[in-house]
């Protein structure tokens, strides 16, 4: 039977085709994604990889309910001019916490992997109530809410942590208790910057890769 | 073996669902391109969100692109894909009232997930920020879907299954398969959810659903609706049969794998890149086929332009097609993909495909579609002639901008000066895009002006109209049931 | 039938189309005079311009000062530019030739080459912008520009190639479709060399 009568039989028996078209469009999926889901380079942490603390959190769920990942990637590229604008390149085992992964498609606003660090406290605070305090032909939109409310108005620190930790996220019980405790006084922004500040503070380059460049 | 069947009296095809799910469609067109005209605005004018956080640039932009996509978009496969199977199978839509529920409980869907989106209430990935309680309510609305649309199949008067159901078929399966896997979650409270994949691997996976979300409901299921619309359209047969098979089981395969040019140069693993742009490349064959095949279909068809402005709109959707299609493969090469990435490029390229491709299939197909649901002529052939310009403008217009834009920026960000220092600041750089951005809004708003018009004509051919009611037609002996 | 192109037809564009139409589709040309005569001047206009505009003024794409590039890097992205313009005026009058047939139209690849002149004529003439590259500037010119070329796509292909409206405006949609390839080829094109050295400096 040569290959149009063959498809004769799969246009004329709807089960024949809808498994088909299960099976075909599988296969790249599988091949694709499920080695990834083994390799332990892509699982395990760095070093310094650390899981986030209740403001930190609080803060990155703050930075995902604003979608700032429309604006801002967190991937740096092993290119010379991306390492030489934003720092060490991107490794996977700086993510292993990240659900979801925030790395962005689109740079509107700068990359922010490695902006841990770089501006203080106050400069975070004043940039994101209203970019255009600190940088006049600025674009991104201002946030002035989140001075106005508590990093823990929803009352759902605990419940969150406590799905990441069925996840795997290493939290002790005892650190989901004092969660509240240490949310307490703290504003949104304050918690969005906390996350700000932790972000790719994590990798710390050692002797032989000083320039973040592989060898 | 078996007499002519004499179709039951009372046989109608279900056709209201269809006017109800087209109406519905241009509505979310219209919203849903406000929305985009609105973002593109906030970017040149940034103190348009009016320090209102569901005003706000990020949250807008995600109602607009889940506007279309669900809104838009699914109402119009929805609605094109239970019109064509009917007529495919020469039987009445089965199960119509679960028709019915599907349709006006995915309209309520949208109108809540919008709300919730505008309210930040976000999961965080791409076109899949709805949150877990959405995840479920579309996971079981797309099943009914699936289940009106191949128990129609099923239950078909002609035994060979036409090439449109194939599309659809596909629409639907693989879908379902990226949403569910895709989508999986650990819930922390009602309206907040916890990826079941970090970092990397959740990178991988987003991109095998986000670009096949692109493949199979803006690709497959849109062709689809060429596949039986365009032959109806020109009253010719689909030039080659042969193609459309190779092209069909190609283009399945082959799309999966392109996800991973969604991450070139980042932290997953090199082979999963490049693998990634090789199959991007050759995808460009199946994609090309199947936009031969359709030009070489209606090209037999211009007398017919004389009387029918909506063929214009086919014509030229299968060209921008054939741009997005090859634009898409040669930014997954590494080496173009170093300066496209994050870049505006990446929009002009998406929306190449969403207005260029997309919204001028659709255009074209309502314009012939909603007149023969109420037996009546298009209220204006003049104003769907001017929409048509109005398209081309606001298309290409936007095109242009953002390859303006995304080329500067890409380029600029790399130039380092002649002792290797990078030359400019980011700030500096993006500082110089707002003229652009002002051009993306003129085109944008040419665009939905285009639409404001579509949708004014096409509410005026059916004021006042009842959908007809049309019988299947009788099936000879020679065509054995199922 | 006219065997060749009248020159005085090429400037008569910009203010008669339509008797520039007219005149062509009686006239049948070779194509060899045509691409000497038209085609390789359209070709050479814009790295021309654009030649002299970067060495003077660079590259002013948005930075705050303007990139420029060694005087070799900028003679051999001069040079692809010319070769690439041709391929695409060349190529393009091939396929238009190629679905001439789908269509109905004129086969000989004279007149194809003459329509391929008409469309790109103004873009030829607008490149002149070039002289001072700033992209921006060079986008707001080219831009009605293209849509004057367009303009002449639509209306002169039909009576050129001498087929009815209808099939003129399925054919000129068509080649629509390869004329953005072929720009967004060029696109491609240009980043890829920029990144293998050639052109302005790139920390890849």
């Amino acid at each position: 039977m040569n290959g149009l009568q063959l498809h004769k039989k799969l246009e004329e028996n709807s089960a024949l085709l809808i498994f088909g078209i299960l099976f075909v469009s599988s296969i790249g999926g599988l091949v694709q994604i499920l080695p990834s889901l083994f390799q332990e380079s892509l699982s395990t942490p760095t070093a310094n990889t650390r899981v986030y603390s209740p403001a930190e959190l609080i803060g990155r769920d703050i930075y995902i309910r604003e979608a700032c990942s429309v604006c801002h990637s967190q991937q740096i590229r092993p290119l010379l001019a991306e390492v030489e604008r934003y720092g060490p390149y991107s490794r996977a085992g700086e993510f292993v916490y990240d659900r979801p992964f925030l790395w962005g498609s689109k740079r509107t606003g700068p990359d922010l992997h490695r902006v841990g660090g770089k501006y203080s406290d106050i400069w975070h605070r004043v940039h994101l109530l209203n970019p255009r305090d600190v940088v006049p032909n600025s674009i991104m939109p201002a946030y002035p809410w989140l001075a106005d409310r508590a990093a823990n108005a929803g009352d759902d620190i605990q419940a969150r942590m406590r799905a990441l930790q069925r996840l795997g996220h290493p939290y002790d019980d005892a650190a989901i208790e004092a969660a509240p405790a240490a949310l307490a006084n703290m504003l949104e922004v304050d918690a969005l910057i906390a996350y700000l500040q932790v972000l790719g503070t994590a990798y710390v380059p050692d002797d032989s890769d000083e320039h973040g460049a592989e060898h | 073996m078996m007499s002519s069947k004499e179709i039951p009296e009372d046989e109608y095809y279900h056709d209201s669902v269809v006017r109800f799910l087209v109406m519905c469609s241009l509505v979310w067109a219209v919203l849903g391109m406000a929305a985009g005209v609105y973002v593109a605005a906030e970017l040149v004018w940034p103190d348009l969100g009016f320090n209102q956080p569901w005003l706000s640039y990020g949250r807008v932009r995600t109602l607009h692109t889940n506007g279309i996509i669900f809104g838009f978009g699914v109402s119009a496969l929805m609605a094109t894909a239970f019109y064509s199977v009917q007529r495919t199978c020469h039987v009445p839509l089965r199960l119509p009232r679960l028709a019915w529920f599907t349709a006006v409980a995915w309209q309520l869907g949208v109108l809540a997930g919008g709300i919730s989106l505008l309210a930040g209430i976000n999961a965080g990935k791409e076109y899949a920020e709805l949150e877990w309680p959405f995840d479920i309510a579309i996971t079981l609305l797309w099943i009914y879907f699936g289940i009106v649309f191949f128990a129609t199949i099923a239950n078909r008067r002609i035994k060979p299954i036409y090439v449109s159901n194939w599309f659809y078929g596909a629409l639907i399966i693989v879908i379902a398969m990226l949403h569910v896997v895709n989508s999986l979650a650990m819930p922390a409270t009602l309206f907040k959810s916890y990826s079941l994949y970090a970092g990397s691997q959740d990178a991988i996976v987003q991109w095998w659903y986000g670009h096949n979300a692109v493949g199979f409901l803006l690709t497959g299921g849109f062709l689809g609706m060429m596949y039986y619309f365009l032959p109806k359209h020109a009253d010719r047969p689909i030039w080659s049969y042969r193609l459309s098979i190779v092209a069909f089981w190609a283009f399945t395969y082959s799309y999966i794998w392109a996800g991973p040019h969604h991450l070139h140069y980042s932290s997953i693993p090199d082979w999963v890149q490049n693998l990634a742009m090789v199959m991007s490349l050759i995808l460009l064959a199946p994609s090309w086929a199947t936009m031969v095949n359709g030009i070489m279909t209606v090209s037999g068809a211009w007398q017919k332009l004389r009387t029918d402005p909506a063929l214009k709109f086919i014509v030229l959707s299968l060209a921008f097609y054939g741009l997005a299609t090859f634009e898409g493969p040669m930014m997954a090469i590494k080496s173009v993909n170093v300066v496209s990435h994050f870049t505006d490029w990446t929009i002009g390229h998406v929306h190449s495909g969403a207005l260029g491709w997309n919204a001028l299939i659709t255009f074209g197909t309502f314009y012939f579609l909603v007149p023969r649901l109420v037996g009546a002529e298009l209220y204006s052939v003049r104003l769907a002639n001017i929409h048509f310009w109005m398209a081309l403008a606001g298309t290409m217009l936007y095109i242009l901008a953002m390859w303006g834009a995304g080329v500067s920026q890409g380029l600029l960000w790399l130039s380092l000066d002649q002792i290797g220092e990078l030359t400019f600041s980011f700030k500096d750089i993006m500082a110089s895009m707002p003229p652009y951005y002002l051009l993306r809004l003129v085109a944008g708003l040419i665009f939905l002006s285009g639409a404001v018009l579509m949708t004014f004509n096409l509410m005026m051919t059916v004021k006042g109209r009842a959908t007809v009611r049309i019988r299947p037609p009788a099936v000879s002996t020679s065509a054995v049931q199922s | 039938m006219r065997e060749t192109i009248q020159s005085w037809l090429f400037f008569r564009l910009l203010f008669k189309p339509t008797v520039v139409f007219e005149e062509l589709s009686n006239t049948r040309p070779s194509p060899y005079s045509v691409f000497f005569r038209f085609i390789l001047w359209l070709a050479v206009l814009p790295p021309v311009f654009s030649y002299i505009g970067t060495s003077r003024y660079g590259w002013n794409i948005g930075g705050a000062e303007p990139l420029f590039m060694t005087p070799g890097n900028l003679l051999v992205i001069s040079i692809v530019y010319f070769f690439a313009l041709l391929f695409g005026l060349v190529s393009t009058a091939l396929i238009a030739q190629w679905m001439a047939g789908t269509y109905g139209a004129r086969h000989s690849l004279g007149i194809h080459l003459a329509l391929v002149t008409i469309i790109a004529a103004p873009l030829a003439v607008g490149s002149a912008v070039h002289l001072y590259p700033h992209v921006f500037i060079n986008v707001l010119v080219l831009i009605p520009t293209l849509m004057w070329s367009m303009y002449l796509l639509y209306r002169g292909l039909p009576v050129v190639l001498k087929i009815s409206p209808e099939r003129g405006m399925l054919m000129a949609s068509s080649l629509i479709g390869w004329l953005l390839v072929a720009a967004v080829s060029l696109l491609g094109l240009s980043v890829g060399l920029w990144g293998s050295g050639i052109g302005p400096s790139v920390g890849v």
